[in-house]
């Protein structure tokens, strides 16, 4: 814990949201006043419910959406909306879309994850071997001969990554990675992306209404509702503010509220509530340890 | 049409090179097609079959039935060839008596619609091997060397991908509906179907429009550009396709 809290204090600001407003053409005014902070090196949730603004919000940190007002920061630097500004934010900001079948446009497997890494301009070679890196590590290097219509939905959420780690980017932002998977596929790209952000050293933003992944997952956490930023802090920080997590239709993950009963209760004396699974046995060893003696 | 691209997907002749196998069917068809002989024709067919079948490994069972869809057209076509009327009956090799007329087969018309069959089986047989080694994506990458229009080719392969989804789509809107009775009768089915497509023309410009947008986010500028995986390039084989082709052609100026 003590060596995370370290490490966040040297991690710098990577991406951020100042004063953002934005206004759909209708003139819904989807994103209110958001400010956020994106530390690198570290795994940041986006926590909301559906129809909170997840999506939109993420359309700015690429530049696919300009703000209405405020501004994006990338390194310190405001965005440059330019055609040069936006190619080097998107090598940067990675984006990986919720549904593989609006991401991946080829029929071949390999043309679709050379795509983004040709749009550099790099030579050839170059991006060969970034391709091939690419589907060794999503673990997709068999599939690169089928037809990307007989793949099952979770490779083709794999190659979707694939084609966008291809551009070896330094932020990547994915819109419900876990959605659509079976339990056995969410552990398997969540397994995925940790090591690949080891690897290569990658900041991770996660939209997501999947609230179990979260304390497993990620460092920090802002949740989200109807365009507005309602929390933000670590896990513990923000789980410890359950009635505020159920006003905006979200809730404690499970091993949360099983924890939190048992304190509440029935007189389990814990120290703290954990929000794991390893955590809680943790907390429950100790108890019993408590109460042998 | 979709199946045979699964075909082509499991053909052991797929990792040669494209363009190769382009040549090779182009260059046969067009022998086919220039030596008008019955004998060429025949041996065209068993060899493209035969490579087909045996160095493809394309299904015995699966050939014969592709095999027999141009067969109603050819059949008809042959059968008008080979039909003639005439006043005379000495003409006819068989023929029934029409009014002042005779309705019958000719020598020369059997002969001509047995030739004319053969020749457009041989090269139906040519293309059949091409369709069933060679998945449409590297087709693509034929006509690209072949400097057809970018826009075009690009295109093409949109419309190929989307097809999987398009038909996936319908087919969960209609199962949707159909366990709801959307068909139980006629009237019930017509407004299902309108329904049906009005829904996925919505769907379909949605995605064509989540489509351009993850498209931008890597970078899209116009043009897709993708890179193709190297494919094996076996020149004997290029070599003994225009060999075998040379022997045809020799023969048929022989035979003539």
């Amino acid at each position: 814990m003590l060596d995370e809290d370290e490490a966040e204090e040297m991690n710098e600001t990577i991406l951020e949201l100042k004063d953002l407003h934005y206004y759909y053409p209708d003139g819904t005014h989807a994103l209110k006043e958001i400010n956020l902070k994106i530390r690198k090196g570290e795994v940041t949730a986006l926590l909301g419910s559906n129809g909170a603004g997840k999506s939109t919000l993420f359309h700015h940190l690429n530049g696919i959406v300009k703000p209405s007002s405020g501004v994006v920061f990338f390194n310190e630097q405001p965005v440059n909306y330019s055609r040069k500004g936006l190619l080097d934010l998107r090598q940067s900001v990675g984006m990986v879309f919720q549904d593989p079948d609006s991401q991946l446009f080829s029929a071949s497997v390999y043309q679709d994850v050379s795509f983004g890494a040709l749009n550099l301009q790099l030579p050839e070679e170059e991006v060969r071997s970034r391709v091939e890196r690419a589907l060794e590590r999503t673990g997709i290097a068999h599939l690169r001969n089928k037809p990307t219509h007989a793949l099952s939905f979770g490779q083709k959420k794999r190659v979707a990554i694939a084609g966008v780690l291809a551009m070896e980017p330094q932020i990547l932002v994915l819109d419900e990675p876990t959605a659509g998977l079976d339990p056995k596929g969410i552990s398997e790209i969540l397994k995925l992306l940790k090591e690949t952000q080891q690897e290569m050293d990658l900041t991770i933003l996660i939209a997501t209404h999947d609230i179990d992944i979260v304390p497993l997952f990620c460092d920090y956490v802002f949740v989200m509702d109807e365009g507005e930023i309602c929390l933000e802090g670590t896990c513990e920080e923000v789980f410890a503010q359950k009635e505020a997590l159920r006003r905006v239709n979200l809730r404690l993950p499970r091993v949360g509220h099983l924890m939190e009963i048992l304190a509440n209760k029935d007189d389990f004396e814990l120290d703290r509530i954990p929000m794991t699974i390893s955590g809680a046995r943790r907390e429950l060893k100790k108890w019993r340890g408590r109460n042998n003696t | 049409m979709l199946n045979t691209d699964t075909y082509a997907y499991a053909s052991q002749l797929k990792a040669i090179d494209p363009m190769q196998k382009f040549i090779i069917a182009i260059l046969t068809m067009g022998v086919s097609l220039w030596a008008d002989n019955r004998l060429i024709s025949i041996t065209i067919i068993m060899i493209m079959s035969g490579i087909t079948i045996i160095r493809g490994g394309t299904p015995l069972t699966f050939f014969l039935k592709l095999m027999s869809i141009p067969m109603v057209f050819l059949i008809i076509g042959a059968l008008t060839i080979a039909i003639g009327f005439s006043a005379k009956q000495q003409s006819f090799i068989i023929a029934i008596p029409l009014a002042d007329f005779w309705l019958g087969i000719t020598q020369t018309g059997l002969q001509q619609s047995i030739d004319l069959f053969l020749r457009a089986l041989g090269s139906v047989s040519c293309l059949y091997f091409l369709a069933l080694s060679t998945p449409m994506v590297d087709l693509f990458s034929v006509l690209r060397k072949l400097r057809l229009p970018k826009l075009m080719i690009e295109m093409m392969g949109l419309i190929y991908r989307f097809i999987f989804v398009l038909l996936e789509t319908a087919g969960t809107i209609f199962t949707a509906q159909s366990s709801r009775l959307g068909y139980v009768n006629l009237v019930s089915g017509y407004r299902s179907m309108g329904s049906l497509v009005s829904t996925l023309f919505i769907r379909a410009y949605k995605r064509s429009n989540e489509l351009y947008t993850s498209l931008e986010a890597r970078g899209y500028d116009g043009e897709i550009r993708v890179l193709e995986e190297p494919h094996v390039g076996n020149k004997s084989l290029l070599a003994i396709a225009v060999g075998m082709n040379g022997i045809l052609i020799f023969l048929a100026m022989a035979l003539r």
